[in-house]
């Protein structure tokens, strides 16, 4: 054989074994189950399904089975060992695309089964997935090894098939809250995962009901108190980060150590302490209080911009200096604008925080239900008076929020990177 | 050269002790009245302020500092009371003496005490300055003069000061308050109005500690999993987040950006908002379960959120669909600058590309990401939302503290404590307690740690 540009016959070597393997495995048992003793090789449950389609005639459910198990695994034999024989990368390529397609077949086999053995009439006892038995998986396993090796053949890397598995798994949570929030029946209790109707409804429903949460209101709250705080904590982590990277002052290594131990206290250990000094202050159940909650203890999270500015070089303060420059003028005409990447993470992390903060505002507004946050609303949405009535209203809401922070942060993304790094270093 | 902090101060202080002997009346006046030097050589500014501050302090001792103090100490006295009104014939109420108002009080003139006590300080170093400045015929700096020099060489006072203020008030004082807090008997049985609570010394220590009561019986187990929890989260997801970006930094990957952005969705979602969905995904009639049964994997609904065994796997795995990503964006960094050069030799060499994660990607990444790793796995220790957005702790144990459960954290139990039981005492105690852990791993990692040591490295 020729040694191919692109191709590793290493690999080539076994595609046609893995593209044969499957045929040969259908006669091993598909379906045994254990309290009947009924067994079923895969087979046994072709012929059967030839035998139902002469009978009732075609269906989209026997369509499938006979493809899966009949039609892609003998094209995919065929292909493969044309691959053997006359290997190209067209070829190679279309097979890696025919198992794919077996494999999302099986998967999808594993959701449908049960309705299909169950509507045969084949069992005695009601079908399970555990009475799937060693041939099906089996031919489960080969199909994703000769997936595998196809795929090294052709020098694509098997990594996208564990990206995919995992995009699917990551992705799950999030496409199930979309869906959710487009879901016309209501209700928590569903036993479905695609909606059988979509609406705009739920949208509108949370943002102008107010009968139980006012949420357009809570969502201006949020709003207002992400943007003050974000303002004033910027303000207080770079002047605080600045001041201990550039200047040196007597006391400066005791209050970084007094800092660092501080930070070693959990936040809310002093949560109770902090309600009666916004009570002492008269500022109860507002939100200026939330503001001030948020971006008064902020400098003690100064070290990832500390490690930034360090990294900018000092040479460019004495230049300055010699120049005549102040030490403010120092810090806002050259190491402000040198900071591009750690000012925005410092505002874009600063941002997101009271959107998702549900202990420290819940503490401090109390019932005041006018001053509420959204985090607040979207909690009290799923208790379980309210998980019923609100559940497709909770995911309008969660989007309704977590889409435009995504935005934000999906386009600020390098500079979060950036700015993170900058920690690492430590 | 090197001066330890103490050396410099007591060095400093020599100096300031020696200028005072050898100052004139004003300068020895100072310490009594404030601001007295700097009057009389020209700083009527700063002079008129040391004086007022130090009439106000008087003024506050006088009506309240002494008493809070006093109330410090005892905590109160008089218990409130419910005496009959002759006249009327009605029990009424007689106020008594609110112990946790008095420890408030008292912990914050005690703040008061030591702020003014360094006003005090500096007023006097401030004395003597302007009079050696006077006395050695140098100009002596106005107001104007001080207030330019906040934007220059003070500009620490300037930038510090709101940040100072912010972190003195929320920070410093609150948990003043609740540190001394855990040496009182504040629980649900002495709750303020109606009780008085009082000193007991480490009496909360030893119960939490070294007792058979219920709360050393919840504490330890509930340590033992804070532990776990730290090590099983911190690890998964750093190992995960490692593999998962060194996946997609290969070569043969394409699509880089569409890969990464998937997986970062998760972290720009708020994290509650993604934990109450999963929740209700792993509800006992969620989505999850509901599917499985309906495919014929189950009969019965897996006890995701309501077995403690079963809880504790969720919420490690759970955690890992929230840390992974993040992992991923650090490492991502970390990746793309390692040298090129090394692997190559590596290649040459004939090493598989596993020996090469083994002998240089891994020890490369380990190596930069060792600091963040262990303050890492101090932060899970205090990982409150997974937990608590999860399963709130539950289920919970009999044999544990009334409300504590087998998934509860120490920050969860001491969360519960204060919000749910009003055991005030014990979660402070219990703060103490995570305070002592998060520091001796994090002075192992500081003192260790580049930044700390050669601070001057990068610049």
């Amino acid at each position: 054989m020729k040694n191919m540009s692109g191709i590793k016959t290493k690999y080539l070597h076994f595609v046609p074994l893995f593209g044969i393997l499957p045929i040969v495995l259908l006669f091993l048992k598909f379906i045994h189950v254990e309290e009947s003793s009924e067994q079923m090789t895969g087979f046994q449950i072709i012929v059967d399904v030839i035998q139902a389609i002469q009978k009732n005639g075609i269906s989209l459910s026997y369509l499938f089975i006979i493809a899966i198990m009949v039609v892609l695994p003998l094209i995919i034999m065929l292909a493969t060992i044309v691959a053997f024989f006359k290997p190209g990368k067209k070829i190679l390529h279309t097979t890696i695309l025919l198992y794919v397609l077996k494999l999302f077949g099986l998967i999808l086999s594993l959701l449908t089964i049960k309705h299909f053995v169950d509507g045969m009439g084949y069992l005695q006892v009601e079908f399970l997935i555990k009475y799937l038995s060693f041939g099906f998986w089996t031919t489960f396993l080969v199909d994703v090894v000769g997936l595998i090796i196809t795929m090294k053949s052709v020098k694509i890397s098997s990594g996208y098939i564990v990206l995919t598995v995992m995009s699917v798994i990551w992705l799950f949570p999030i496409v199930w809250i979309i869906l959710n929030s487009f879901r016309a029946e209501g209700g928590f209790y569903i036993g479905y995962f695609i909606p059988k109707k979509f609406t705009l409804n739920n949208y509108v429903k949370v943002w102008t009901d107010t009968s139980t949460f006012q949420f357009a209101k809570w969502y201006r709250n949020t709003l207002f108190v992400a943007i003050s705080s974000c303002i004033l904590t910027s303000f207080i982590v770079l002047s605080t980060a600045f001041t201990l990277s550039r200047i040196r002052f007597s006391g400066r290594r005791a209050l970084m150590n007094l800092m660092l131990v501080l930070g070693m206290f959990p936040g809310f250990m002093s949560m109770i302490a902090v309600y009666y000094v916004i009570k002492g202050l008269g500022l109860t159940q507002s939100l200026a209080a939330l503001v001030i909650v948020y971006s008064a203890g902020a400098s003690l999270g100064y070290y990832v911009s500390k490690g930034f500015f360090d990294t900018i070089p000092r040479s460019l303060d004495e230049a300055a200096f010699i120049d005549g420059a102040t030490k403010w003028q120092v810090f806002t005409r050259i190491t402000i604008p040198l900071s591009k990447s750690i000012i925005i993470f410092t505002v874009l992390t600063s941002f997101m925080g009271p959107w998702a903060d549900y202990i420290f505002s819940s503490i401090i507004l109390g019932d005041n239900v006018d001053n509420y946050t959204v985090a607040i609303g979207l909690f009290n949405m799923l208790t379980r008076d309210n998980i019923e009535k609100w559940y497709t209203c909770f995911a309008a809401g969660a989007i309704l929020i977590a889409l435009p922070i995504s935005a934000l942060f999906l386009s600020l993304q390098r500079y979060y990177v950036e700015g993170l790094s900058g920690s690492v270093k430590g | 050269m090197k001066k330890t902090p103490l050396k410099h101060v007591g060095e400093r202080f020599n100096w300031y002790k020696s200028a005072f002997a050898g100052g004139n009346i004003f300068v020895k006046l100072s310490p009594i009245l404030m601001g007295a030097a700097n009057i009389r050589y020209g700083q009527l500014v700063k002079g008129i302020g040391y004086l007022c501050m130090e009439i106000m302090f008087i003024l506050f001792v006088v009506t309240n500092g002494a008493s809070n103090l006093i109330n410090l100490i005892t905590l109160g006295s008089k218990q409130q009371e419910m005496v009959l009104n002759e006249k009327t014939g009605i029990f009424e109420v007689i106020q008594g003496d609110n112990s946790m108002l008095m420890l408030f009080g008292g912990v914050v003139t005690a703040v008061v005490i030591v702020f003014f006590i360094i006003v005090w300080l500096s007023s006097i170093k401030s004395g003597i300055n302007t009079y050696y400045l006077h006395k050695n015929n140098k100009p002596v700096p106005g107001f104007l003069d001080d207030v330019k020099s906040l934007f220059d060489i003070n500009i620490q006072r300037f930038l510090l000061f709101l940040p100072m203020v912010g972190l003195i008030i929320f920070t410093v004082l609150p948990l003043i308050y609740m540190i001394t807090m855990a040496f009182t008997n504040y629980d649900v049985n002495h709750q303020p109005p109606g009780n008085l609570f009082n000193w007991v010394g480490l009496k909360n220590f030893k119960l939490l500690l070294m007792s058979k009561d219920a709360l050393a019986k919840t504490f330890w187990p509930v340590l033992g999993w804070t532990i776990i929890w730290a090590v099983f989260a911190t690890f998964t997801n750093y190992i995960g987040g490692m593999l998962l970006a060194i996946l997609i930094n290969k070569k043969e990957i394409k699509f880089k950006k569409v890969w990464r952005t998937i997986f970062v969705l998760t972290i720009s979602i708020p994290s509650f908002i993604g934990l109450l969905v999963v929740r209700t995904m792993l509800n006992k009639s969620g989505i999850i379960n509901n599917e499985l049964i309906n495919f014929g994997f189950i009969t019965e609904p897996l006890p995701f959120l309501t077995s403690a065994i079963w809880a504790r796997a969720t919420v490690i795995i759970v955690n890992m669909w929230l840390g992974i990503p993040f992992t991923m964006l650090i490492t991502t960094g970390i990746l793309i600058n390692i040298p090129a050069d090394l692997y190559e030799s590596a290649k040459i060499d004939g090493a598989s590309p596993f020996k090469a994660f083994i002998k240089i990607t891994f020890p490369y990444i380990f190596f930069i990401t060792t600091p963040y790793l262990i303050s890492n796995f101090i932060s899970n220790v205090n990982n409150f939302n997974p937990i608590f957005f999860l399963t709130a702790g539950g289920p919970q144990s009999m044999e544990y503290f009334k409300g504590a459960g087998k998934t509860d954290l120490l920050v969860t139990w001491l969360y519960k404590l204060t919000s749910e039981s009003k055991n005030y005492s014990y979660a402070s105690a219990i703060g103490i307690v995570i305070f002592i852990i998060s520091a001796i791993l994090s002075l192992i990692v500081y003192r260790k740690s580049g930044a700390y040591n050669n601070e001057e490295g990068f610049q």
